[in-house]
């Protein structure tokens, strides 16, 4: 019984892959709800994203199949355009308030 | 063991980038924090046999998507500092409560499976690397349709961008 | 074969010609001046004529074996298609719209010349004349039923063509209510056929009629029976035929006389197969047409609009023919369908040059003494007159004569309805007498100095009719049964009541021509020599009656008045409470309350959109953990 806990304990299995996913996905989460600097919200987009794709892989390893792995390009795809659009859009904030805040922004308040 | 050496390290590193990227600072420290998550996340993606996707993971996110934002912050400047109070009302309190859920399901989860996860499947014996070739043979035939709309998101986004950062007021005033 | 696959083709083109002549000229109704208009629509009927007249000559060729043509199947199962065909029966139909409407519209070009809507008119009369003959065309009853709408909607635009008349857009409106009631009628019966035949086409509907219940029967019968009322004016849904007036002449001739109301007669013929099964149906049509022949006929002899006097006689002579369909006289109907519109066409048409040189005045009381002014359309209205009194031998005697002897040789019962149908046709003559007299011989002390003959393009239609008139009653006599050739095969299977042999036949005809002179007569003394004046009234008591029997008549019996009160009013008082009660508080009360209670709710939800990106960003991590917390509990895959 010990011996066999023993193994476990060493042997990397998919779920440690997925816990590592799940805590990087949560301190994305948490980045996007504290941090007012809308450039650093961009960069807690990525963590969640690489978290996301950190699953993929693990489950494209645990189930034996390439497929995870082009989705994860796809995801990548995504995640590019989105920075670049992103991007953009905080540069021309910016422009505007010369601060790349976002609690300034309410236009759209109900 | 060296096995859990290769898992271990690399996801501390991951991490503790991931939360100097929430709590620095210093928008250049924040960056410094995402590559460093982003290059343990391509060690990682090595021992599990995703060789392509590493190096995709490498030289476009570390490289190209990371020397964007750098860009960024160097064009918005790095001095200007943020408030260190929330200038949203209630905002701190909303925040801690959907961590502490967040936190608590999570803990939820972990006790009540004995700290394993159930994936219901057992793993599959897989020990093909992801090769380029490998990955090319699928996203060239099962996923050409998908490959496609995604090269047109591209180039709308970058279109899109484009359309975005032009500033009309200072090029017509220039010229 | 080569024969009959041309036909085919070819008999369908004046079908869709009026309509493309319809479409052309509505699309180019802004460019076109009356001429051109003329042109094209003149033009476009005579090649709908000439082809409808090959097709007939093709078809009699050939024994009258009918023709069919589907253009596709609609749907398998049950059996819709989009079919037409030529057998006999539509193939008369065909000739006689397709003439009329040429003669009509001849004569059109002329009355409605300098109107300021002439090119609207032609589009509305080319789309009637598609609609009418998509109707007759029509082998199955679905097709029946689109031209059976479209006459209904044409006819409306055709009345309330002057619709800045208050009471032309009314009139309308009046014509296209009453005739929904019938459609009614005749929507239900097309649903109790397709339940039971589960086709709509006549072939095979009318071959498979002796496996199918009584009562079926019945039903079906009396559903159509109630369309063929309100299309055909038949008592109680007759007092739009009137009112429908209002529309320009030509149209009322074409329309209102000649060929839409004839369609009632012309469906009845054509389910006659099923009806001949349905002894309460026909019962029912012969009793509804006497009431209708004799009511409208009475209406007649106090009206002093030159228009309603042939509107009721309209009527009246649909009467007859319903009464022939009752009878079981099918051929005569349809021969006293054709002989009726050419001279109904013809009055119209007559009364149309009155008006027009009479400079749009239409009361009777106003005219007399015209015949000196306008001598062609006076003797060509005469013989309009003479014809539909059954004069022998002019076209009406014939038709008449042989509705007035089918009714009589079934016997029994009918023997009643012959009496009374004679009492109808003596009323014909003594108010179309009157009518006459009135217009072109009684002197009422107006001058008519600046009333001429009417031009050449109306007394050429006139003459044209008045030969037909004089004519057209020869295809059907006793001694040549050529219209019955004719029908032969449409009517294969149906049992149709034969004339009389010998010597009842004559004596039947003595007295059917008797009860026509003896109405012209009496106008003639009354209205020709004014007898009334000479006599004193008073001595004999016959003020008083002579006086109700007058009131009534330009009154209908107060139908209207009494369907005005129970109906319109009624229905008003009823809808207005409705109105009150279920829209007002009802309806208005739970929409307002939906509204006020959105506008509340929608104050209080609003203050959570504050419009901060990362207040969003906590309320989706929220609800996120919601739903894995809602995984959690249910998982998709069972443990």
């Amino acid at each position: 019984m010990t011996q066999r806990n023993e193994i476990v304990m060493l042997e990397v299995t998919t779920d440690w892959y997925l816990t590592l996913a799940a805590i990087l996905f949560s301190i994305g989460f948490l980045g996007m709800m504290i941090r007012k600097n809308a450039l650093i919200m961009f960069m807690c987009i990525e963590l969640m994203l690489n978290a996301v794709n950190l699953t993929f892989i693990s489950a494209s390893k645990h189930f034996g199949q390439v497929d995870g792995q082009v989705f994860v390009f796809f995801v990548l795809v995504v995640a590019a355009a989105e920075v670049v659009v992103g991007l953009a859009i905080i540069v021309s904030i910016f422009r505007k308030q010369s601060s790349a805040s976002v609690d300034v922004l309410n236009v759209s308040r109900g | 063991m060296i096995e859990a050496l290769l898992f271990f390290a690399p996801a501390s590193l991951i991490i503790i980038g991931a939360l100097i990227v929430i709590f620095a600072k210093n928008p250049v420290h924040n960056a410094m924090g995402l590559v460093m998550t982003l290059v343990s996340l391509a060690i990682i993606y090595i021992t599990l046999n995703a060789t392509f996707v590493a190096m995709v993971q490498m030289l476009v996110y570390a490289g190209a998507v990371m020397t964007l934002f750098l860009f960024v912050i160097m064009m918005i400047g790095v001095d200007k500092k943020e408030q260190t109070t929330d200038s949203i009302k209630g905002q701190t309190f909303l925040v801690s409560g959907v961590f502490l859920i967040l936190i608590s399901l999570l803990a939820y989860v972990a006790i009540s499976s004995d700290f394993k996860w159930d994936l219901w499947f057992p793993p599959v014996e897989f020990d093909a690397e992801g090769t380029p070739q490998l990955i090319a043979g699928v996203l060239f035939t099962e996923w050409i349709f998908p490959f496609e709309i995604i090269s047109l998101l591209l180039i709308v986004a970058t279109a899109a961008a484009i359309a975005l950062a032009y500033d009309t007021k200072k090029r017509n005033s220039n010229a | 074969m080569y024969q009959e696959v041309k036909l085919e083709i070819i008999f369908l083109l004046p079908i869709f010609l009026p309509f493309l002549t319809a479409i052309f000229l509505f699309l180019n109704k802004k460019l076109f001046n009356e001429l051109i208009t003329n042109f094209f629509t003149l033009n476009s009927a005579l090649l709908s004529l000439a082809i409808a007249a090959y097709s007939f000559i093709a078809l009699a060729l050939d024994k009258f074996k009918p023709v069919n043509v589907e253009l596709f199947q609609w749907i398998s199962n049950p059996d819709i298609s989009i079919g037409f065909t030529l057998d006999g029966l539509s193939g008369i139909m065909l000739i006689l719209v397709t003439g009329l409407s040429f003669v009509i519209q001849l004569f059109s070009t002329s009355y409605m010349e300098k109107d300021e809507n002439h090119c609207n008119y032609f589009v509305y009369f080319n789309f009637f004349v598609f609609s009418m003959l998509l109707l007759v065309m029509s082998s199955n009853f679905l097709v029946m039923f689109f031209g059976w709408e479209l006459v209904g909607l044409s006819s409306y635009l055709l009345i309330s063509f002057w619709s800045k008349k208050p009471a032309a857009a009314k009139a309308g409106n009046k014509a296209f209510v009453i005739n929904r009631v019938g459609d009614f009628g005749f929507l239900i019966g097309l649903m109790i056929i397709l339940d039971t035949f589960n086709t709509f086409d006549f072939y095979k509907i009318l071959q498979n009629t002796s496996g199918i219940a009584e009562s079926t029967i019945t039903a079906i019968s009396l559903f159509l029976l109630l369309g063929a009322f309100g299309k055909s004016a038949q008592f109680p849904l007759f007092s739009w035929l009137p009112d429908a007036m209002e529309g320009p002449t030509p149209a009322s001739a074409l329309i209102h006389a000649a060929t839409m109301v004839t369609a009632g007669v012309f469906m009845l013929v054509r389910i006659s197969p099923l009806l001949q099964h349905s002894k309460i149906a026909s019962l029912l049509i012969i009793i509804f047409g006497l009431i209708t022949a004799l009511l409208a006929a009475f209406s007649a002899i106090n009206q002093f609009d030159i228009k309603k006097v042939l509107a009721y006689s309209t009527i009246s002579q649909l009467g007859f023919m319903f009464i022939a369909i009752g009878a079981g006289a099918y051929v005569a109907a349809i021969f006293h369908l054709v002989t009726h519109a050419f001279f109904k066409a013809l009055l119209f048409l007559g009364a149309g040059a009155v008006i027009h040189s009479m400079h749009h005045e239409q009361d009777i009381r106003k005219m007399g003494g015209l015949r000196k002014k306008m001598p062609i359309t006076a003797s060509m209205m005469g013989i309009g007159t003479l014809a539909i009194s059954g004069i022998p031998p002019l076209a009406g005697f014939w038709s008449k004569d042989e509705i007035l002897a089918s009714v009589f040789v079934n016997g029994g019962i009918y023997y009643v309805f012959w009496a009374l149908a004679l009492g109808a046709a003596f009323l014909t003559a003594f108010y179309m007498g009157r009518h006459w007299l009135l217009i072109f011989e009684k002197d009422n002390g107006f001058e008519h100095s600046d009333v001429a003959e009417a031009p050449k393009a109306m007394t050429r239609p006139l003459l044209l009719l008045g030969i037909f008139s004089i004519f057209i009653g020869f295809i059907n006599t006793p001694f040549f049964h050529g219209l019955e050739k004719v029908l032969h095969v449409t009517l294969e299977n149906v049992e149709v009541t034969h004339l009389p042999k010998g010597i009842t036949l004559v004596v039947l005809a003595v007295l059917s021509i008797g009860a026509g002179f003896t109405g012209l007569i009496i106008a003639f003394l009354l209205f020709g020599m004014e007898l009334h004046k000479r006599i004193d009234l008073k001595k004999f008591k016959l003020e008083s009656p002579i006086n109700l029997v007058k009131d009534l008549s330009s009154n209908v019996l107060y139908l209207n008045k009494f369907g005005n009160l129970f109906f319109v009013s009624g229905m008003k008082n009823l809808s207005r409470k409705v109105a009150v009660v279920v829209d007002g508080m009802l309806i208005d009360g739970s929409v307002n309350f939906v509204s006020t209670a959105f506008n509340k709710s929608s104050k209080i939800t609003s203050t959570t959109q504050t419009g901060l990106v990362r207040n969003y960003v906590v309320y989706f991590g929220l609800f996120l953990l919601l739903l894995i917390a809602l995984f959690i509990a249910t998982p998709l895959v069972p443990r």
